[in-house]
Parts: C-alpha cells; structure tokens; sequence
C-alpha cells in the first residue's frame, strides 16, 4: 500500500499487515489532527444519519424550538413592517400639525367619556378665534367627518368617509393632492354648494374603475342629496389593512346643510416648521382656555383637547413594545421547553446507543470526540428547528402582511439570530447529555445491548 | 513494586523483570509484571487478577484460555488498554499504560491495539468502508489517506466486492472479517480477539482462524481470548488462567 509519510519500512507486499508499520499523519493531516476535522465531520454524519434514521422523534423534538423561533421571526418582521407603515403615514402630516378637539381621539374609560361628554363643542368660532389670535400659527382649518353611503346611478358604497372642510388650506393640512379636476373656491365652498372632491376608491366603487378625468363633472348622491364631483385626489394607499382613499371632501358649509351643524368639529392647525410646534401649542392653548372661562393651569379639565399626530406614535410605541415583551416571553419559554426536549431526547439517544459509544470508545474515540459528536447531533436538531422557525416565521409574515397590506421586511439579522440562538440552545441542552456520553466506561458501555 | 518470584518466571521474563525493576524499559512488546485488578462489590473486595506477569514478542500468535470467571475477560480488557489495572505495571510496545488517563488509553487503543470482538460490534448505519476507517477518524488521518488506507485493508481481508455494504447485508464471516479490516486497518502493535468465532458457525470459523493464521504469517503479533481449546490450539503459545492466576503458560509449536 503506499502512504506518503511512514516513519517506519513499508511492509513488502501490498496486502500485508505487519507489525509496527506504523502511518504517521502526514504534515497537512498532523494540522487536521489539531481541529479534529475529521472527528467532528464524523459527528455531524452520525447526527444526520440518526436525527434521519428518527424523523418523528426528530420532528417532535424540534416542535418547541419551531414554535419559539417562529413566534419571534413573525412578530419582529410583522412589526418592522408596521413600523415603516407607520412612518410613512404620519410623515404625510408630519409633526407641524396638531388640533383642537372636543375628545381626545383616545379615550381610555367610560368615566373620560362621560367627562368629556360635557365638554362644550368646539365651533367654527373657535376656529375663527385661533386663526385671528395665534400669530405662531401659519394654516388654520377645520374638519368633521361621517361615514356615510354614497350613491352613482345604482351603485352604492357605504361606510365612505364624508369630510367636511374649511377653508381650502386643510387639503395642504391633510396632505391630499388633486389628480384631476379641481379644488373648490373659497367662494364656492362659503355659499355651501353642493360640490365634492372625491378619493380615489369612490372610481373604483362607484365608476367601475373609470378614469379620474371622467368622474369629473357626474352627480353621486351622499345621504340622499346631490353632489357634483369637481375634482379626484391622488391616492394615499392604506394603512392597517383600512384604505386612504375611500374619501369624500365637501365644503365644511355643505356639510352643515346635508349633515346638521350641531356637531362638534375638529380645528387642525399647522406650523411652518416642528420647531414652532411648542410656541403655537402654547399660544392656541391660552386662546382656548380664555374662550372657555379656563384661566388657570391646575384646573381639573381644559374642556378641549390639544393633540398632535404623536399621540399615536406613543400609543403605537407602548402597543409594539408590550407585543415585543409578551412575544420575547412566549419565545424564551417555548425554547426553555425545547431545550428540555432536547435535552430529555438526547439522554435516550446516549442510552440507546451505549453500546455504539462503547465501540466508538474501544477504537480509540476519546472524551471530546463523543463528547462533540453529541454536542453536533444536539446542535444540529436545535439550528435545524431553528432555520425552520425562521422559515415558518417568515412565512406567516408574509402572510399576514399580505392580508393587512404592509410591507415585508424580512431582515438576514433576524433569521441569523433565529438559528444562532437556538444553536445555544442546543449546545446548552445537549452538554449534560453528551457529558453522561463522553464519560461511559468503555467495557460496560460494550456489555449494552 | 514485586513480590514475584523470579524462579517461577521463564528465563527471558526473568531477566525483562530485573530489567522493569531497574527502571528499564522491557524490550518485549507486552510487559505485564505483577498484575492486580480488584473489584469492589459493595463492602467485599474481589480480586479478579491477584499477580499475573507474563511478557509477549512482537510476532508471537497467543491464546489466551480459561473458563469463565477465570480473570480471562479482565486481563483480555487490561491488555487492551480498556482498562488500567489497580496494581502492577503494563508496558506496551515501550510505553507504561498502567498509569494512563482516559484519553492517553483512547490514544494507545487508537494506535496500539486492533480489537476483534465475538459479537462483531460494527456500527450497523455504516458501510463495511466507513467501519474500517473509524480508527483512522480518530486517529486524525485525513480523508484521501484514510479511504486508501481502509479500501487496503478491506483487500487483505478480501472483501473488496463488499465495501459499500452495511453490516447487515453481510454474513457473519464477512462481518467478522470487516471487523479485522477495522482492526488492522491502523497497524496496531497486538491484534486482540475475544472468542472471534463464538458467533460463527464451524465452516465459517475455520475461515476466520485461516486469515488470523496468515495474519501471522505475515508478521502481526494476535492474542486470541477464548475458552474453546481447538480455537487455542491454533495458537502457537497457548497462556492458562485460572482463578485470577496463569495457570500454565506453554510453547506449543
């Protein structure tokens, strides 16, 4: 047989076996000897071999580690994806604006509703003072929205937000663009006609997915009155799944005619730049607390509300970190249990295979080559289940994604961590194990059938 | 360290033992002196070897015979380097394994001793090839060298044709013999067998016997374990325990 490197006379003949002949490891082996290359790659064929040879006990012992992993890769990417949604919304209106209101948009208890419930409305007059007064303030409109069916021939659509505005400023509030058609005038708008500007979902509800251009100038019925559409804007796409789009503007005076004007209204202000956020807040406030007989600060209750688009970033801030926090809770628990499946696994693979360690054992394998081959087949089940979760995870994003309409972030430093985790958590559960392994005694461990 | 007696030693042991007491290293490739191995069973103290100092040539063909419970299977574990005895010295191929770690015993069974068991004790997963070339993993011979060296020995055993065949489509015979192409496949210095036919029939053992006789032949020093006499009688010395003691250790071609 030829060798390359013998420190001893090679036997005669070719099949020979004679004593002492013994191959010492060439140069580059001696350098594989000090990684144990050829140990380890021995271990992770075992533990493929075995992890195959039991595909339901594999499959079972994954399950923990999947379902951990999953959890996780589902909730960040979803929320990455929220996140972007999210910033790009409220980038739309940015922070320059913030309103007058009679309630918050948030109410957190009956008793708050009540609360606010005695509130006096906000009016046009207020409005009208705050526009005059604020001298920080650059646009001053207001707003009041019903939801309402809207009617073309013998098409119909309902739940379309009906928006009524004053004066034209609050489409640069609102951040709304026109695609076809027109605004109103202010002249228009004042006499109260009966004239709309209309999303561009009332096209494709109402006209058949008709172009902008051709809807201009029809006469759609909001609440059973007559509306001629002068304009359509451009879209503004959807956020959590609810549409932009779906929209109807009619001059604020109109709105009074069709809708009642005992309703209370919305008064949106806008500074030029974030920077006058606080000093506008601050005049619009005393202007507000003066109209309504409030002059001091430690007073119980304003009457109104002041709030800005941040209010929801908070509230969205709170919500995603609390989802975080449960999630990041529900992934550690469901991985602790399947580190002890694992675990509790891989004890009955030492036990089955005693007998196998024994011969291992008895050709030469020392500790650390069981004690790695072990270790790799516990691994190897854990970052399997984990490349797995991180596959389901990504998946039951898109889905999720795709039924709400968010973006798909799906991020490599998740699905990395995703493995690299449950690695460790394989190493961790596998170490008790294959230490009962390495440390067999190697005539008993023969003895096993 | 001894309390052997010279005079019940053969001349040359004799002689290696002045040399072991003086600190030399024994020149013979076995060198047992004064052996012990006590076992503890609950507050008993059982002796299973009590002084057994004997010493092996390269190239000498060995049974070793006794009846069960005769201390036959712990020294076969001893020589093998599976276990250190509890008092005496053991040197093997110039090396003193009574005083080895566990992983200095892996590294000595690795290298020095090429095991042949009754029960084959192959790994059923794997190709006749894969088998063989077990020793060599451990040994840390890289792949190109390994798979040379272990198709070699599946050749001297002449089981080319089966190399890709897992243990179970093997007959005995053929499995035994994978298992001596493991065995061999690292140039041991001892070839150790434990009753290698007491799972084959008579046709088969035969053959087995056979290739431990050209084995010899062609140099390799084998000690055989058993407790069946023809098998022993292959043999050309042939060492009797009894009772934890060598009863007789004769020459006999």
């Amino acid at each position: 047989m030829r060798v390359d490197d013998t420190d001893e006379t090679q036997g005669t003949s070719p099949s020979s076996y004679e004593f002492g002949q013994r191959i010492a490891p060439s140069s580059k082996s001696r350098l594989i000897r000090l990684f144990r290359f050829a140990a380890l790659w021995e271990g992770f064929l075992v533990a493929t071999s075995s992890l195959r040879t039991n595909k339901l006990r594999t499959s079972l012992t994954l399950m923990g580690i999947v379902v951990g992993v999953t959890a996780v890769i589902a909730v960040v990417t979803i929320i990455k994806g929220l996140d972007k949604t999210v910033a790009q919304t409220f980038s739309s209106q940015g922070s320059t604006v913030f309103t007058i209101s009679k309630k918050p948009q948030i109410i957190k208890s009956r008793e708050e509703f009540i609360r606010f419930n005695k509130r006096k409305d906000v009016t046009h007059e207020d409005a009208e003072a705050i526009a005059r007064l604020c001298t920080s303030c650059w646009r001053v409109g207001v707003a009041a929205n019903a939801f309402e069916t809207v009617k073309y021939a013998d098409q119909k659509s309902d739940g379309v937000r009906v928006r009524g505005v004053t004066p034209t400023t609050m489409f640069d509030i609102d951040g709304v663009a026109i695609d076809a058609g027109r605004i109103w005038t202010e002249g228009e708008g004042d006499s109260g006609r009966e004239i709309c500007i209309v999303g561009p979902d009332i096209l494709t509800n109402l006209f058949g997915g008709a172009a902008a251009d051709r809807a201009v100038g029809r006469e759609i019925r909001i609440a059973g009155r007559p509306y001629t559409i002068v304009g359509v804007l451009e879209p503004l796409g959807s956020i959590f799944g609810f549409s932009r789009d779906n929209v109807v503007y009619i001059p604020y005076s109109s709105y009074q005619k069709t809708f009642g004007s005992r309703s209370s209204i919305i008064v949106f202000i806008q500074v030029p730049t974030a920077e006058q956020l606080e000093a506008a807040e601050d005049q619009v406030r005393t202007i507000m607390r003066n109209r309504r007989g409030k002059i001091f600060a430690d007073d119980a209750d304003e009457g109104f509300s002041l709030e800005t688009q941040d209010v929801f970033l908070d509230l969205y801030g709170k919500a995603t970190s609390n989802i975080y926090i449960v999630t990041i809770g529900v992934a550690a628990i469901s991985l602790v249990v399947g580190g002890i499946v694992v675990m509790n696994i891989m004890l009955v693979s030492v036990t089955e295979r005693t007998k196998e360690i024994g011969i291992r054992k008895a050709i030469g394998a020392r500790r650390k080559d069981i004690l790695t081959q072990f270790l790799i087949e516990a691994v190897t089940v854990t970052a399997i289940g984990g490349a797995i979760g991180v596959g389901t995870g990504f998946g039951l994003a898109y889905i999720i994604s795709a039924l709400i309409g968010f973006p798909l972030l799906m991020s490599l430093a998740s699905a990395v961590l995703g493995v690299g985790v449950s690695s460790v958590v394989g190493i961790i559960s596998g170490l008790w194990p294959a230490w009962r392994a390495a440390k067999l005694d190697p005539i008993e461990a023969l003895r096993a059938e | 360290m001894s309390d052997v007696t010279l005079a019940t030693l053969p001349i040359e042991a004799a002689l290696q033992q002045a040399q072991v007491n003086g600190q030399h290293r024994p020149t013979s490739l076995i060198s047992m002196r004064d052996i012990w191995k006590t076992y503890q069973m609950g507050t008993e103290e059982v002796h299973a070897l009590h002084g057994v100092s004997f010493d092996v040539n390269k190239g000498e063909y060995i049974a070793i015979i006794g009846p069960s419970g005769s201390g036959k299977s712990t020294l076969m574990n001893l020589i093998g380097c599976l276990d250190t005895p509890s008092k005496g010295d053991y040197w093997l191929n110039g090396k003193n394994v009574s005083e080895m770690d566990d992983d200095e015993l892996a590294r000595i069974r690795n290298q020095e001793v090429g095991f042949v068991f009754q029960t084959f004790n192959l790994l059923a997963r794997a190709t006749a090839l894969h088998n063989v070339e077990l020793p060599l993993i451990y040994g840390g011979i890289g792949s190109t060298q390994r798979h040379e060296m272990a198709t070699q020995a599946l050749k001297a055993v002449d089981l080319s044709d089966r190399v890709t065949h897992r243990p179970n489509e093997l007959s005995g015979g053929q499995r035994q013999r994978v298992a001596i192409a493991r065995a061999l496949v690292n140039h041991p210095s001892i070839l150790l067998a434990d009753e290698p036919t007491g799972a084959l029939d008579t046709h088969t053992s035969k053959e087995i016997m056979d290739l431990f006789e050209r084995l010899h032949s062609e140099g390799n020093t084998i000690i055989v374990v058993t407790h069946e006499h023809d098998i022993a009688a292959r043999a050309h010395r042939i060492l009797s325990i009894r009772d934890g003691l060598i009863e007789k250790d004769e020459k006999i071609k």
